[in-house]
């Protein structure tokens, strides 16, 4: 509306887009390096995805003297397909017990069978018995943290949406410009350093398990400031989600349900899964590991016997849970019970009637690409966590999130410090862009058109049905043009309904959908150039993995078009982090 | 798998109210069909995207974890993504918060309160990088208390909080989570007097309305029970 809108000016050394685990991690760690921090929250500080994980942590914790690094190194690469990062990888493996204790020191217990012994499990894909835990899960360890950063006065300002970084002529971050929800004001914040951590983009999907605000903004922040995707073309989604009611439809069932005895045993069988004619599909896919293999096998499986016709009514497919292991369950995960109780019955709470599942989009594999210490290639942007790619390849251990926000949140902060502290952004750098921008947004306010709401249900379903578990080069094609029409011809007929600009939902719809575009197409621009299949990226048309496209794909911007291109892996055995002045 | 397509027309009642331009606050009514077990989220959501797009309201993970979608429903505090709906709801923002618009408080100054308590152990020496020996059953229980969502649902219904000096059942479950934590090794019970502790009438309400089953209640009596024959430790 406003030509001139009004923004407010704010200073900071690091500013940190997203209130989860990674957000709050490099938190603690930029603060601690001397940093000022602040960290933006969309939504309420707690509204994040970590706090909905089942916070299951793999770290070689020395209680299994059968495991060490080297292996969850080596399970993270083979679930990965091969094309992690393999710096990333390492690290992840080397630090992530480490961090696990770090959490421990601010109060999280995990489970233990002694008063020095961690409880052990296995976790989907790993080989070892591996796997901790907490049974206060994601929300105990966004708890636990919040409360460190509060003994340090860490700002953490609620409802404030990162809109995009604001850069100088050379390209380097000056700044922050941050849409402030909750009054509907704007503020840009003259910072040496940004962090994303804004996590991944589960709400491209029609059906996806994770929070309201996982639009993806981060990535597409990153995206237009120049940085460069990698690996965007995986999308791992959980095999084992609630079919119904329609409020937590894809709303995951945790592992223990799944796994039953094989949650403990390596040797032992996963619960069985069955199609509308009784069918161990499973098998067709992975005889050797079954319904224990990687949750990209299961989910495609899974979404093959549903797409083919062979699911229930309600789409999905029967679940034969291990009776055996309700007593354990009930004691580690009564809350899942309770769940399976309410939406379910007590027969399928108790373990002891089939339970329908389906797979459900879960977390972004690819991401921004980084460097060892959270660098992206946009000096000053720095991002962490489920919006990095390339530590989990083309699909991710069950339990491997958890230490990836840990270990990748705390090198952002740390590293993020370290550039802020020589960065000398003078304040108010850049204002004259931000406004452009600023006013730009404003332009749907008060005028009649097309609802954001319904635009992003025509992308959540395109994404659904074309760019998800099953793709081919045809519905990629299509898929590409659609959301290039819609660009074109939907956006600019955008409109904002409420006229208050306080909490406008619509208005934040907007934005977000303009995110969601951005990425939508990175995603299906990559799916459609690897003509392949590999970990979480299934095509039809090239069902087999073809070793020729053992590489990565980097998505970058030029001149305003997406440009998809190919590079060698980043492999090392052993990483060597390059010299870094803060350790 | 019957009651997944049985439905029903409920009656929403929604206080608006938008302190920036509104004198007042005021009911607007509405209508929506739908299964019979939606939940209240379900039908503030279709108000959203059906009947009022201007309509400010907050939820992030529909599933009972966050805790952000605290409302008021026929009076009660409830998180409206687990509450069941009923025929009839009358569905305010959660008392005694400040609001920022319609159905969404202003969070800050919980989290002002949260931060006040100091809610991290604090420790004789350092963490040493190795498993803190803590009994299997203690973590388990620390756990419970950890897993409080910080909604404020308890707040909210709490009739001492109306009537007294008493900062809530929340921030006092919390406090029982550090005084039960062997880590730490700050007396715990002094913030609980001076949270206003000795006001909580028993009424246990808390516990009832409690969405991630933990009683704060318990913990009021355990910091009672503590202050009159002295805390185990």
């Amino acid at each position: 509306m406003s030509q001139n809108p009004e923004i407010v000016l704010e200073q900071a050394d690091v500013v940190i887009a997203g209130s989860g685990a990674a957000g709050m991690r490099a938190a603690i760690a930029a603060h601690d390096a001397g940093a000022r921090v602040v960290v933006l929250a969309k939504g309420p500080a707690r509204a994040t995805h970590t706090r909905m994980s089942g916070g299951r942590y793999n770290a070689v914790s020395g209680l299994n003297p059968d495991d060490n690094t080297d292996a969850f190194f080596r399970d993270t690469l083979d679930s990965g397909a091969g094309i992690n990062d393999h710096r990333l990888a390492r690290i992840l493996a080397d630090e992530a017990m480490d961090r696990a204790y770090d959490l421990e020191a601010y109060g999280l217990t995990w489970d233990r069978k002694a008063a020095r012994e961690f409880s052990l499990s296995m976790t989907g894909g790993g080989s070892f018995v591996r796997t901790i835990g907490s049974a206060d899960e994601g929300i105990g360890i966004t708890e636990v943290m919040i409360h460190q950063l509060h003994v340090r006065d860490i700002r953490i300002a609620d409802f404030h949406m990162l809109v995009d970084t604001v850069c100088d002529d050379a390209g380097r971050v000056v700044g922050a410009l941050v849409l402030d929800l909750s009054r509907g004001k704007w503020r840009m914040f003259s910072c040496g350093a940004v962090i994303i951590a804004t996590g991944g983009t589960s709400q491209l999907y029609e059906t996806s398990s994770g929070p309201t605000i996982n639009t993806g903004d981060g990535i597409a922040i990153g995206l237009r400031a120049g940085a460069e995707l990698v690996d965007i073309e995986f999308m791992q989604f959980i095999p084992i989600s609630f079919v119904y009611p329609r409020s937590i439809r894809g709303y995951t069932l945790t592992e223990p349900a799944h796994y039953g005895m094989r949650h403990y045993d390596p040797t032992a069988d996963a619960a069985h899964l069955l199609n509308n004619k009784g069918e161990r599909f499973v098998l067709k896919h992975d005889p050797v590991r079954k319904e224990g293999s990687t949750r990209d096998v299961l989910a495609r499986a899974i979404m093959l016997e549903i797409l083919e016709g062979r699911g229930t009514p309600e789409g999905g497919v029967l679940m034969m849970p291990d009776e055996r292991v309700f007593g354990s369950f009930l004691r580690e995960r009564p809350i899942y019970v309770k769940r399976l109780l309410e939406n379910y019955g007590e027969a399928q709470a108790r373990l002891q009637a089939p339970i329908q599942v389906m797979p459900s989009a879960l977390y972004t594999l690819g991401g921004v690409r980084i460097d060892p210490w959270c660098r992206s290639g946009v000096p000053g942007l720095f991002v962490g966590g489920e919006a990095a790619g390339g530590v989990h390849g083309a699909n991710r251990l069950g339990g491997s999130s958890m230490p990836d926000i840990q270990v990748f949140g705390r090198r952002a902060g740390m590293a993020a410090a370290e550039h802020a502290r020589d960065a000398g952004v003078q304040p108010g750098q850049g204002l004259g862009w931000a406004k452009a921008r600023a006013a730009q947004l404003e332009t749907p306010l008060g005028r009649d058109g097309l609802r954001p709401v319904e635009v992003k249900r025509q992308v959540q379903k395109l994404m659904w049905d074309h760019v998800g578990l099953v793709r081919c080069g045809d519905k990629l094609r299509s898929t590409l043009q659609a959301f290039s029409d819609i660009r074109r011809s939907v956006l600019p007929q955008l409109a904002v309904t409420g006229r208050s600009r306080v909490l406008n939902r619509e208005w934040m719809e907007m934005i977000e959908l303009e995110n969601m575009l951005d990425i939508g197409e990175s995603m299906a621009s990559a799916a459609l150039a690897r003509e392949e299949t590999r970990g979480a990226h299934y095509r039809t048309d090239f069902p087999a993995i073809d070793p020729a496209w053992c590489l990565n794909l980097v998505v970058g911007r030029r001149n305003g078009d997406l440009d998809v291109r190919k590079t060698p892996l980043m492999r090392f055995a052993r990483d060597t982090a390059p010299a870094f002045a803060a350790e | 798998m019957s009651t997944v397509h049985a439905t029903v027309t409920v009656t929403a009642e929604i206080l608006r109210y938008d302190p920036t331009s509104d004198a007042a606050p005021r009911y607007q009514t509405f209508e929506v069909k739908g299964p019979a077990n939606m939940r209240v989220l379900d039908v503030i959501r279709s108000i959203y995207e059906g009947q009022a797009a201007d309509l400010a309201y907050q939820f992030a993970c529909r599933i009972g974890r966050c805790g952000t979608c605290a409302v008021r429903v026929n009076g009660t505090p409830v998180l409206a993504c687990q509450e069941v709906c009923k025929p009839a709801m009358r569905i305010e923002p959660l008392s005694p918060f400040p609001v920022l618009r319609d159905l969404v408080i202003d969070r800050s100054e919980i989290d002002d309160r949260y931060a006040a308590l100091e809610l991290v152990p604090q420790r004789a020496v350092p963490h040493d990088g190795t498993p803190e020996p803590v009994d299997p059953k203690l973590a388990l229980n620390i756990c419970a208390y950890d897993s409080c969502l910080a909604c404020m649902v308890c707040v909210s219904a709490c009739p001492a909080v109306d009537e007294r000096p008493f900062d809530g059942p929340a921030f006092m479950l919390k406090l029982r989570q550090m005084a039960i934590h062997p880590a730490d090794q700050r007396n715990r019970l002094p913030q609980a007097l001076k949270g206003g502790m000795l006001e909580c009438f028993g009424c246990d309400l808390c516990t009832q309305l409690c969405p991630a089953d933990l009683s704060p209640a318990q913990a009021i009596r355990d910091f009672r029970r503590d202050m009159i024959f002295g805390a185990p430790r």
